[in-house]
């Protein structure tokens, strides 16, 4: 199949990439622009791993295809920190032990950021709906509920 | 004031007047997690890879008559096809699963790798896999391990003869001698049995005897990261492994061995690893070996999650057949077991800790133990975090329980009486050195799930159990390096795989041993080409024994710092001591030299002193073994049978906690899996073998719904070898699970379910509604 040209802007700038048709966002954001922090766990969207933010709409990457992220904005975990200033999010999972293995990682915190954009002072329970796209195996979970507990509570207070 | 600070944060972590060992530290590798620049295998390229696709057997069980690969050579893009008549010489071993990269002749599970497709372009790889046309002689398939057992059963494969163990050696220290069969053919590849006393004479005595059998599934560790390896042969005559490994210098010894190398010519580095649990010790690295020496290429192999669940090592299903038998007043008189592990087509499974993990709670006079180990037509199994341990401890902590109902005991104190504690046997007769089962138990006692056992009887549907689970942990060699630089900061070396947060932990080791704050202690991983050695990260030992050696590498390069400054202060060492980056007179604290300054005299050009290098070296010979208890709170819905979780605590001996922050991470992601797989997990299988549930869909896994906050209590029984008391601490938290499920549930329901996991329609079934 020849390849298209598709336009995105990616943690900010703009790219614009030749891609096979059936390739999907995430493979595009990894091979093609070099942002490996988003992960590919299962490739079929049950696992959370290769979250993105997509026109402010978190989405599976591994699940939308290239060509249908045409002209869209994209945030990956690499555009999360702000002049080497981590955000919220990743200081508090940090500071809770939120993070093992790290492999799950950047698509949890993609996933508590989006929840955080939303709903700035989740309750426990929306937390849990929040975060149950995305599998983690290392931790059961107990300290990424309070990384977002704090990283809320921190975005509450203006620290 | 700052002292008092100290000392009052000191007392909250029962750290015993250390400094830094004791404190929650946060991990040194945080950061680049959390902002996605941790590098893993995938992240990585080599100028001219090839990405290998591999071609799955569509059969359970079969002969081998032909591979066509023409089609699939001339696709367009394709770099090469290598099948089993491709592959440079290796040493085969059949009756090892690593043995065998691609087979000749017998194929032996659903998913075995039988040839591979090599591609600049993975998905030009993919398709041409297609193309390839095999013709296999399908023949039927033992599935069922009980059946397979049979003496007049089926073959699942051709006689096994000389089966490695090294494997299932680096996760338990528990002895793996096996019985032997009677020199006919079976399905049995290994049997062992423990015996003590006269069970018989124990059943006789008791005032219960329970008799049941228990079935628990076939699980998969579903580390989110699937094996990732990749592999480069270069022209010298070297070969580098990059691979997602608990295990790198184990997998150099194999591969050195497999491939006629000196291992000083084999290099592998344990990339960052997305989780392994037992599942990433050794597997693909061979085979991409291979693939790279055929082709004089870089050649990188990502499983995709649906092979990774069809032909990885998963956990075994276990039937456990047990009686049991106890006294009025609780004492359990007699253990009588058998246990069969479903090992898939190669041997695997970790009986002889399956075997050891059922007798090993409590003092029993009279135990009578077989387990064996069957060979099926499935994908052969591995280690899953304290491997074996849990299916066993399914058994008798239900039995302990039933047993305490039919006497109308408390299920705690009935275990207190019993419990197993220093100078008590194990079941292989070893005798136990001190360990911390009892105090785990006072500890649960006192959580609130268990605390609020009333309240939750009085609601209809809410039961709340406990059940207690443990681990020997494993034993190896290990070495490390301390290095002061100019600035006065430290680096420590390690070859050790971190797969838990221990190099934080190092980092705190010897951030108190030198007393410099952990900013200034850097810990560095290196290959097995430039890192001291370290055995795998597996059997829970890395902080045990690495930990070990890295203290004394600290205290050693310590021992160096003194001297020198001994030199220049104009006294002995014994009257120096170390403090916040400065060594000084202990009776004259202004009389010091600070790090920075002994750094650049031992590294500058024409500098007095000779460099500060650091060296520990252990051996580990004494177990040191970990126990947990926990409890849970669960309710029951008795329309759909549906079991939610609504509480859960563990209290787990640590020994000593050197970072709690990640010790309570283990003790919760532990248990996370122990719910796992009482609720959800199960490798389905059709009646030919095939998987049916390949995928993080359907094959379950706990997510944030179901799970509640997981309440941890550290008990802190000290080890004798340990850094600072430290024990094992990894495993344990799985085994527990299943017992403490099924406890709970029988609290709110009156039954036990003998088979997990427990799903609704069990549940349905055992409460009669169904």
């Amino acid at each position: 199949m020849p390849k298209q040209i598709i336009n995105l802007k990616v943690n900010g700038e703009q790219h614009e990439v030749a891609v096979e048709p059936n390739w999907t966002l995430l493979a595009t954001v990894r091979e093609a622009l070099s942002f490996t922090g988003s992960k590919e766990g299962c490739g079929t969207g049950d696992c959370g791993a290769c979250s993105m933010i997509v026109d402010g709409r978190l989405i599976t990457s591994c699940l939308m295809l290239a060509p249908e992220a045409n002209g869209r904005e994209i945030t990956s975990i690499e555009g999360l920190a702000k002049d080497g200033q981590l955000n919220h999010v990743q200081q508090a999972f940090i500071d809770t032990g939120g993070v093992q293995c790290g492999f799950c990682t950047p698509g949890m915190v993609m996933a508590a950021t989006d929840l955080l954009n939303l709903n700035k002072q989740p309750t426990f329970q929306e937390i849990r709906d929040g975060l149950a796209g995305n599998l983690c195996r290392c931790t059961g979970y107990t300290k990424i509920y309070q990384a977002v507990e704090l990283a809320a509570q921190r975005m509450t207070s203006g620290e | 004031m700052a002292q008092e600070t100290k000392t009052r944060e000191e007392a909250e972590s029962g750290s015993n007047g250390h400094r830094y060992v004791g404190q929650r530290q946060t991990r040194t590798d945080g950061a680049a997690k959390v902002t996605g620049t941790t590098v893993y295998a995938d992240d990585m390229k080599l100028p001219r890879m090839l990405h290998a696709k591999i071609l799955g057997s569509p059969y359970a069980h079969g002969r081998l008559k032909g591979i066509d690969t023409v089609k699939a050579r001339q696709f367009p893009g394709v770099a090469a096809v290598i099948t089993h008549a491709d592959l440079p010489e290796y040493k085969k071993s059949p009756s090892n699963r690593r043995g065998i990269v691609f087979p000749y002749d017998e194929i032996l599970f659903y998913g075995q790798p039988i040839a591979a497709v090599l591609a600049s372009d993975p998905d030009v790889a993919e398709q041409a896999l297609a193309l390839i046309e095999l013709n296999i002689e399908a023949l039927p398939p033992v599935l069922d391990p009980v059946e397979a057992m049979k003496p007049d059963a089926p073959l699942v494969r051709s006689t096994l003869t000389d089966i490695d163990r090294s494997e299932e050696q680096g996760h338990v220290a528990v002895d793996l001698e096996s019985g032997d069969k009677e020199g006919r053919p079976s399905n049995v590849a290994s049997e062992t049995p423990f015996k003590r006393g006269d069970v018989e004479a124990g059943f006789a005595e008791a005032d219960v005897v329970i008799e049941r059998t228990w079935r628990s599934s076939m699980t998969h560790q579903s580390y989110i990261e699937p094996h990732s390896t990749i592999a480069d042969f270069d022209a010298a005559g070297e070969l580098s492994v990059w691979t997602s490994t608990q295990a790198p210098f184990y997998i150099r010894d194999e591969l050195a061995d497999a491939l006629g190398l000196p291992e000083s010519r084999v290099r592998v580095t344990a990339t960052e690893v997305g989780g392994g649990f037992g599942g990433k010790i050794y597997l693909t690295e061979l085979m991409v070996s291979l693939l790279a020496m055929a082709v004089r290429r870089p050649v990188k192999y990502i499983m995709s999650r649906h092979e990774d669940m069809l032909a990885a090592t998963p956990a075994p299903f276990a039937q456990v057949e047990l009686k049991t038998g106890m006294k009025r007043d609780g004492t359990l008189t007699a253990i009588q077991t058998k246990l069969i592990y479903d090992s898939g087509a190669f041997p695997g499974a970790a009986v002889p800790a399956g075997a050891t993990a059922i007798g090993m709670y409590y003092k029993c006079a009279n135990i009578d133990i077989v387990g064996y180990e069957v060979l099926t037509n499935k994908v052969s199994v591995g280690a899953l975090r304290a491997p074996a341990a849990h299916n066993a401890t399914f058994a008798i902590e239900c039995h302990m329980d039933i047993m305490a109902k039919e006497l109308r005991l408390d299920p705690i104190e009935v275990r207190l009486k019993n419990v197993a504690e220093e100078g008590d046997p194990l079941p292989s007769g070893q005798a136990y050195p001190r360990i911390g089962l009892r105090e785990c138990l006072e500890a649960i006692s006192e959580s609130e799930v268990w605390k609020g056992r009333a309240a939750a009887s009085a609601h209809p549907n809410r039961g709340v159990g406990i059940a207690v689970g443990g681990w020997m942990g494993g034993l190896q060699p290990a070495s490390a390096m301390v290095c002061l630089n100019p600035d006065g900061t430290v680096n420590v070396t390690v070859g050790s795989a971190d797969i838990t947060g221990v190099n934080t932990s190092f980092q705190a080791i010897t951030a108190e041993v030198l007393d410099i704050p952990p900013d200034r202690v850097h810990v560095g991983y290196g290959d097995t080409k430039t890192a001291p050695f370290a055995g795998m990260s597996a059997g829970s030992k890395t902080m045990y024994t690495v930990g070990r050696a890295v203290k004394l590498a600290a205290e050693d390069a310590k021992e160096q710092m003194l001297s020198i400054a001994a030199q220049r202060l104009e006294t002995t060492p014994e009257e120096l001591e170390v403090s916040n980056g400065t060594v000084r007179v202990k009776d004259d604290p202004d009389k010091s030299l600070t790090f920075t300054r002994l750094g650049r005299w031992t590294t500058n050009f024409g500098a007095p002193f000779p460099v500060i290098i650091g060296r520990g070296s252990i051996t580990a010979r004494k177990v040191a073994p970990g126990f947990t208890a926990q409890a849970a709170e669960v309710e029951i819905d008795p329309d759909t049978g549906e079991v939610t979780v609504r509480k859960y605590a563990i209290a787990q001996d640590a020994g000593f906690a050197i970072n709690p922050l990640s010790v309570e991470g283990q003790m919760q992601g532990g248990v996370s899996q122990g719910i796992g797989l009482a609720l959800w997990e199960e490798m389905l299988y059709d009646d030919q073998g095939r998987l049916l549930n390949g995928n993080l869909l359907d094959y379950r896994l706990p997510t944030t719904r179901d799970l509640p906050n997981i309440e941890t209590i550290i008990v802190e029984v000290p080890s004798e070898e340990g850094p600072y008391g430290a024990r094992i601490i990894g495993e344990p938290s799985i085994v527990a699970g299943l017992a403490v499920i099924d406890n709970a549930i029988a609290d709110a329901t009156g039954v036990w379910l003998s088979e997990s996991p427990f799903t609704p329609e069990r549940v349905l079934r055992a409460t009669g509604k169904l």
